[in-house]
């Protein structure tokens, strides 16, 4: 799907600019390899933003997923991905009921690609930026067809951490920083794609399973074990599958920044 | 780092993690501490767990973070009793036991381990006896949640733990097999399984203090314990079946209530990434200090284009591009000071002064702000002066040469305006002196007729000045006064005063010792009433006073330095008596500055006559044009009142409202003495009582009048 004229090659705006000059020049190794590394700067962007900006952990998905999505079918070299990622963040405030101003969101992106510079004047260049980011907006929807609201696995998370803690001793699991593990590996999660191509549940049971395994606590096992009970479906491969990718995230992190 | 911690997972993870951690933190100082300790651990490892490698790895190199102190961020809220939480802010579901199906001897080994004293347990009564009852227990209540139904656990609650309803029914009538019952864990003994159970609440732990206990009906057991009965029936029902149909699932802020409960924060979230740290983020990356130096930018923007019209005499774009700038951001100090200047400019000098010191608020030493403050002030002084109001002129002055006691035009508006004070004060001691100049020997009811004089000349000067306030006020005055009994006291008083003018017009005229035989003895009965009431009146005269003064902007200070020291202590009397007699409550309005400075000289009787009454005839004077006179009905030769007085009458427009309430306050033991004196007076003949006799009659209408005014205070 083309989208307006203004995000062709031809017409980047000064912040996209910027952006170029923040990557590496000349990436190396092949291109699967160099739009990953892209995928996760971008990602990370979208967090670090995110969080400058005050939005909660489901808003900050909801772009992470916003953007993944966007990318399944469009290229990167074709649209502008860190424009994107400010417009699918001006999206999952509104679709998430935690409003951003677009003022903000410029203002923090700025400042993340020109560090300590002063802030924006109210000039063409600051109305241009947001017309960017507001048309951009519109083409990430259609490019979604207008399916943006997902389900996520941080309630399904919260409520197996309220099962799981009746089972074990209160001062045992008192001591042991479970919530907090699960709760942080869960949001790394939204580095990758993985966020899409596994189900809630799963990512829910496997972060879970990760930090469990992580303290070495043990669990009553009885004719199904914890994670069978809260999810039908999940089978030990699955599990393994959701945490094999989130290890390769943390090992991404290493190489790109 | 957290040594248990490392301890556990190297119990289950064995020596490979072990080698996996010593390679990975080698740099760490931390871990270098406890790797002595930890190489026991490894020896007790099962070993029969299938390590991955890649999750070890992971272990490893993020040890630092996971097994940090300070990880443990997680503040869980206290134990909620699920019943409480209004609605279902999220799905309370069945115990996992439920549907694990785990063995029952490891389901009892569990339920010993983790029951504690306090813990609130539910059962059904299963047998009775004379020393107690016993309970089969269904389920726990508060925090804890098991499956314990068919393990048949059995818990005792023993007869002296059942707190008894009467003094001499059995308490454990009350009970029937079958009922179920919520109570409180009271002892444990898990080597021989025993439980015993209370009813008492001083039983429970702190946070479980506020749940009942005793009989429960069907619907209040527990919701899990409820839900965990329709699952076991049904063996499709999987807990994602149960937890997507309950409506607590349904709550749309469910994960925000949920990490509140946990107790983990959203707007500083935990991470494993090395770059999401929090420590990594500054302050004024984020975007509300951002927004904050922005607005303040922009709005510099819209001031300094606002100067420009200014300067070009556009004044109206000016206050357009000053608004503008101010709606960006509402506290801009250069926006606030352009805009007083161009108000003080147009003349609208409030309006400038209010710019100001909200600028000032923002920025205590913004230089332009305090000079142009300054000005304002000054030329606001000059305004009152032309009316006549010098108090209210004198506290502007003062204020701006506190702010810039460089600015000659305040030195000298404030020179003028000490003068003429000055002057004015002057002249009401001479004309004091000239009355005290008789004053040789004094016996002490001479000396109260001297002060009666004096209070009476006061008043008189008053009622002159307030004769020129406008029929309108006079009219509301009266009209404001709720009870007709009021009225008839004021007219009493009125018809009274009326007589005493005559007496202190020809007073002033010199000849005064008629004037003090004629009305000698009133005065004398009424002043000797007022003595007991007269610290209160004057207390709560003094207190409103006070405030009137500190509500015309400070001006209540001296007005000149001799001054001083009387007014500190009069006003000290004043501050204290303020915090006693603030709550008078019949706020009948008096107009009889007559009583008043009665009371005041009385009360200083103590103090050296001289300087009391020229004090008072000073403040009085001053102070007098703000007493407003709701039924002056007598004319008033104004020709002789100083523009002093007149120029205070419109002071005295602005503080009706403090009057009312100060008059009110005074009338009030006013009132009963005025009863008493009018009374008298309306005698006719009492003027010549003998001395025993008026003894007696001011001992008891002291008397009287202290028991009137106690309840009243």
């Amino acid at each position: 799907m083309e989208g307006p004229s203004c995000l062709s090659p031809a017409g980047r705006d000064g912040e996209t600019r910027a952006a170029d000059r923040r990557e590496p020049g000349g990436g190396s190794g092949t291109d699967p390899t160099r739009d990953t590394r892209t995928q996760f700067r971008v990602c990370r962007f979208i967090m670090e933003t995110g969080l400058k900006l005050g939005l909660r952990s489901v808003p900050v998905a909801t772009a992470c997923v916003l953007y993944h999505r966007f990318f399944q079918r469009a290229s990167v070299r074709v649209y502008e991905p860190y424009l994107v990622a400010m417009s699918c963040l001006y999206l999952a405030g509104k679709v998430e009921e935690q409003h951003i101003r677009t003022r903000d969101i410029i203002n923090v992106s700025h400042r993340y690609f020109n560090k300590g510079s002063a802030p924006l004047e109210c000039d063409k260049e600051f109305w241009d930026l947001r017309d960017s980011v507001v048309q951009c907006e519109l083409l990430v929807l259609r490019q979604l067809d207008f399916h943006v609201s997902f389900e996520h696995p941080h309630k399904y998370l919260l409520h197996y951490l309220l099962s799981l803690k009746s089972l074990v001793n209160r001062h045992a699991w008192s001591r042991t920083p479970v919530v907090e593990t699960s709760w942080a590996l869960l949001r790394d999660c939204y580095h990758g794609d993985m966020c899409i191509r596994h189900t809630p549940q799963h990512v829910a049971i496997a972060t879970l399973y990760l930090a469990l395994n992580s303290y070495g606590v043990e669990l009553p096992v009885g004719e199904k074990t914890w994670w069978q009970v809260l999810c039908e479906d999940v089978t030990k491969a699955d599990i393994d599958a959701v945490i094999s990718d989130l290890l390769r995230l943390y090992d991404m992190e290493a190489k790109c920044i | 780092m957290d040594r248990d911690l490392l301890r556990q997972s190297l119990i289950f993870h064995g020596e490979s993690l072990f080698n996996k951690l010593k390679c990975e933190q080698t740099e760490n100082p931390d871990f270098q501490e406890v790797v002595s300790d930890l190489c026991k651990a490894t020896y007790e490892s099962r070993g029969g767990e299938q390590g991955s490698s890649l999750v070890e790895q992971f272990i490893a190199r993020k040890a630092d973070i996971l097994f940090c102190p300070s990880w443990k961020t997680a503040k869980p809220q206290e134990q909620e009793h699920e019943e409480e939480e209004a609605g279902e802010p999220y799905a309370i579901m069945p115990p996992l036991e439920v549907f694990m199906e785990l063995p029952d001897e490891e389901r009892r080994a569990m339920i010993y381990r983790d029951l504690e004293k306090g813990d609130i347990v539910v059962g059904r009564i299963n047998n009775i006896r004379e020393y107690g009852f016993f309970l089969t227990l269904l389920c726990m209540a508060g925090g804890l949640k098991r499956d314990i139904e068919d393990l048949e656990l059995s818990a005792l609650c023993h007869i002296r733990e059942i707190p008894s309803t009467s003094s001499h029914d059995d308490p454990l009538s009350y009970y029937q097999i079958g009922d179920f019952i919520r109570g409180g864990v009271k002892d444990i003994d898990r080597y021989q399984e025993k439980i015993t159970v209370s009813l008492h609440q001083a039983c429970l732990s702190p946070s479980l203090e506020h749940i009942k206990l005793g009989v429960i009906t069907r619907e209040e057991l527990p919701i899990h314990y409820s839900r965990s009965v329709s699952a076991a029936s049904d063996s499709n029902e999987t807990y994602g079946c149960i937890l997507r149909r309950c409506h607590g699932y349904q709550n749309p802020s469910v994960v925000e209530f949920l990490l509140d409960k946990v107790g983990i924060s959203d707007t500083h979230p935990p991470s494993m990434m090395r770059g999401l740290q929090s420590k990594h983020f500054q302050e004024e990356d984020f975007a509300s200090a951002i927004r904050k130096k922005q607005s303040a930018s922009w709005a510099l923007k819209c001031v300094r284009a606002g100067v420009d019209h200014f300067k070009h005499g556009r004044h109206v774009e000016a206050m357009n591009e000053y608004n503008k700038a101010l709606d960006i951001d509402t506290k801009n100090v250069e926006a606030l000071v352009a805009r007083g200047a161009l108000y003080a400019n147009k003349g609208s000098i409030m309006k400038a002064i209010t710019d100001f010191e909200l600028a000032l608020e923002n920025c205590p030493d913004h230089r332009n702000a305090k000079k142009y403050l300054c000005q304002t002030l000054v030329e606001r002084g000059k305004q009152l002066e032309d009316q006549e109001k010098l108090v209210t002129a004198e506290g502007l002055y003062r204020r701006a040469l506190a702010l810039d006691d460089s600015n000659p035009e305040a030195k000298e508006a404030m020179h003028n305006i000490t003068e003429t004070i000055q002057k004015s004060i002057r002249l009401r001691e001479e004309a004091l002196a000239k009355e005290q100049v008789k004053d040789t020997s004094q016996t002490s009811a001479e000396k109260l007729r001297k002060i009666l004089k004096e209070e009476k000349r006061m008043k008189k000067k008053r009622k002159r000045s307030a004769s020129s306030s406008s029929s309108s006020s006079k009219s509301s005055s009266s009209s404001s006064s709720p009870s007709r009994r009021k009225k008839k006291k004021k007219k009493r008083r009125k018809s009274e005063r009326g007589s005493k003018r005559h007496r202190r017009r020809s007073e002033e005229g010199g000849q005064e010792d008629g004037a003090v035989g004629r009305d000698g003895d009133d005065r004398r009965i009424n002043q000797l009433y007022s003595l007991s009431a007269a610290s209160d009146e004057e207390e709560s005269d003094g207190s409103h006073r006070e405030r009137k003064r500190d509500r015309t902007e400070k001006n209540s200070q001296s007005r000149s330095p001799p001054r001083e020291e009387k007014r500190g202590r009069s006003r000290e009397r004043r501050d204290e008596s303020r915090k006693g007699t603030r709550d008078s409550d019949s706020k009948r309005r008096g107009s009889l500055e007559e009583n008043k400075t009665r009371k005041l000289s009385s009360s200083s009787a103590e103090l050296e006559y001289s300087r009391r009454s020229s004090f008072q005839s000073e403040y009085s004077g001053i102070s007098g044009s703000t007493y407003r006179h709701p039924e002056n009905r007598m004319r008033h030769d104004s020709s002789t009142r100083s523009s002093l007085d007149s120029g205070r009458n419109e002071n005295k427009d602005r503080q009706d409202g403090d009057e009312a309430e100060r008059e009110k306050a005074e009338e009030e033991g006013r009132q009963t003495q005025k009863s008493d004196s009018n009374g008298q007076s309306e005698g006719g003949s009492k003027k010549n009582l003998p001395a025993h006799l008026l003894s007696i009659f001011n001992q008891i209408a002291q008397f009287e009048k202290e028991k009137g005014l106690k309840p009243k205070k």
